[in-house]
């Protein structure tokens, strides 16, 4: 198992179809918690999340020749499963998204360390908070983006690949997702009275 | 780099994905001489601040184990599943094999028993013999055996089924009795091909030829052999004749 774990993505698919149940267990392990927190992070439910992380490695047991190397690497794929079965849910069950957070308590909890202010902790518990809350309320496609690239820090050729756009698209929409997140979280900069208006400035 | 290329390059530089360090330096110096660009970079500065404080609470996030138990014990019915098919592939491969090999060797020994059995079983076959010797009119003599009976065009039908006969074929043809003038009384055997036919062109002038032969003949085509079989008995016999005078089948008539 140990040397499983030095294996790239595509051979340890290989060994799973050749029925290497490790290989399946490192390649679970290993790419598991991306997904889950990306559901978690598109719905804000931790139920959801499981159901589809679970789904998204039982629809590669049922058909693991379905990836193709040629369209992407094995975690779009993955990811691009995992935001497929995401998007149904949510459209069948819209209360996900409106609904307060509901992802288990261990997110909220921020510890306080020994010489920390527990003012300041508070103060960084309030910012999680918010912050959720703009990524939630944010239309899909931005959130998407926002979710892939700045919180999982997946690379644009990758979004691309999962979104199924290309990655001008991915440019384009996680630059509008930033802009609504400025807006939403009160970070915009302002020189007296007046927002900074970046289409002004054109020197 | 103006403002417009800065705004373009704004995120890969707050997300350090700048691979170019010409061109992070040429988005820094001018984010210094720029005002509105440097407040922008402030604001994208401090989102991605936020952004991976909240990605941090989540990084050690989770499926619960359950779920990779589930997955596992899923995996591992798939591969005993997976070994199934093959089995049942196999089963059915040996299957349609054994139903093949039967469907043949079931339509050999059907053949085989219409080509060297069916005469034996057929009714008129199997009691022609006896009943000639029951019925051989009394007093007939040697001389009156082969005196041909009165000839017989053979009918169309007659014609056409000796024309799909293959010569070779040790099989009997059925024909229509009645268009061949049988009285209800008799009981023909069906028509036995004698191998004089090459091809069908020889039928075209079929005539059938109603002859008295000795009982003896009909030992020499598989029949005769009933109980009450008298070698000394004559029996009736349909001759197919073609237009050389050549007999092509025969059929024997109690």
């Amino acid at each position: 198992m140990a040397g499983l774990t030095e294996l790239q993505d595509e051979q340890l698919l290989r060994m799973m179809q050749a029925g290497n149940e490790d290989a399946f267990t490192a390649l679970y392990r290993r790419r598991q918690g991306g997904i889950y927190r990306f559901v978690l992070e598109m719905s804000g439910s931790a139920p959801l999340a499981e159901d589809v992380t679970q789904e998204v490695f039982m629809a590669l047991i049922r058909d693991n020749r379905g990836y193709d190397p040629a369209r992407g690497s094995l975690a779009a794929y993955l990811f691009g499963m995992a935001r497929h079965h995401a998007l149904r849910f949510l459209k069948r069950d819209k209360t996900y998204v409106p609904i307060p957070p509901t992802w288990d308590g261990s997110g909220d909890s921020i510890e306080v360390a020994p010489g920390d202010d527990p003012h300041s902790a508070l103060s960084r518990r309030e910012t999680i908070h918010s912050v959720r809350q703009a990524i939630l309320s944010l239309p899909e496609h931005y959130r998407e983006a926002v979710v892939l690239c700045d919180l999982n820090e997946m690379s644009y050729e990758d979004t691309a690949s999962v979104l199924g756009c290309s990655v001008g698209t991915v440019r384009s929409r996680l630059h509008r997702g930033r802009a609504l997140l400025v807006q939403k979280l009160g970070v915009r900069a302002e020189t007296g009275d007046e927002a900074i208006n970046p289409s002004r400035c054109l020197a | 780099m103006n403002c417009k290329d800065f705004e373009n390059t704004i995120h890969e530089l707050v997300s350090r994905r700048v691979a170019d360090t010409t061109k992070q330096l040429e988005a820094l110096e001018h984010a210094g001489h720029c005002l509105w660009c440097a407040l922008r970079l402030d604001e994208e500065t401090k989102l991605t601040e936020k952004l991976q404080a909240f990605a941090s609470t989540l990084q050690f996030q989770r499926a619960p184990a359950r779920v990779e138990e589930e997955l596992l014990r899923a995996f591992r019915e798939s591969n005993s599943a997976g070994s199934a098919p093959l089995l049942e592939i196999g089963g059915k491969r040996l299957r349609q094999g054994l139903s093949w090999g039967l469907a043949f060797a079931a339509t050999v020994a059907a053949a085989w028993i219409m080509i060297f059995l069916w005469p034996h079983f057929h009714p008129g076959a199997s009691d022609h013999p006896n009943r000639v010797a029951n019925h051989r009119p009394p007093g007939a003599s040697e001389a009156s055996r082969t005196k041909p009976a009165p000839v017989t065009r053979a009918t169309e039908p007659a014609r056409a089924a000796l024309k799909g006969a293959s010569p070779q074929a040790a099989y009997a043809w059925t024909l229509e009795r009645t268009a061949l003038g049988d009285s209800a009384s008799e009981l023909p055997t069906d028509f036995i091909s004698l191998g004089t036919c090459d091809d069908s062109l020889c039928m075209d002038e079929a005539t059938l030829v109603r002859v008295s032969l000795p009982a003896e003949a009909l030992l020499a085509f598989g029949l005769g052999t009933g109980n009450d079989y008298s070698p000394e008995g004559s029996v009736q016999a349909d001759v197919v004749l073609g237009s050389d005078g050549v007999p092509f089948a025969i059929r024997f008539v109690d």
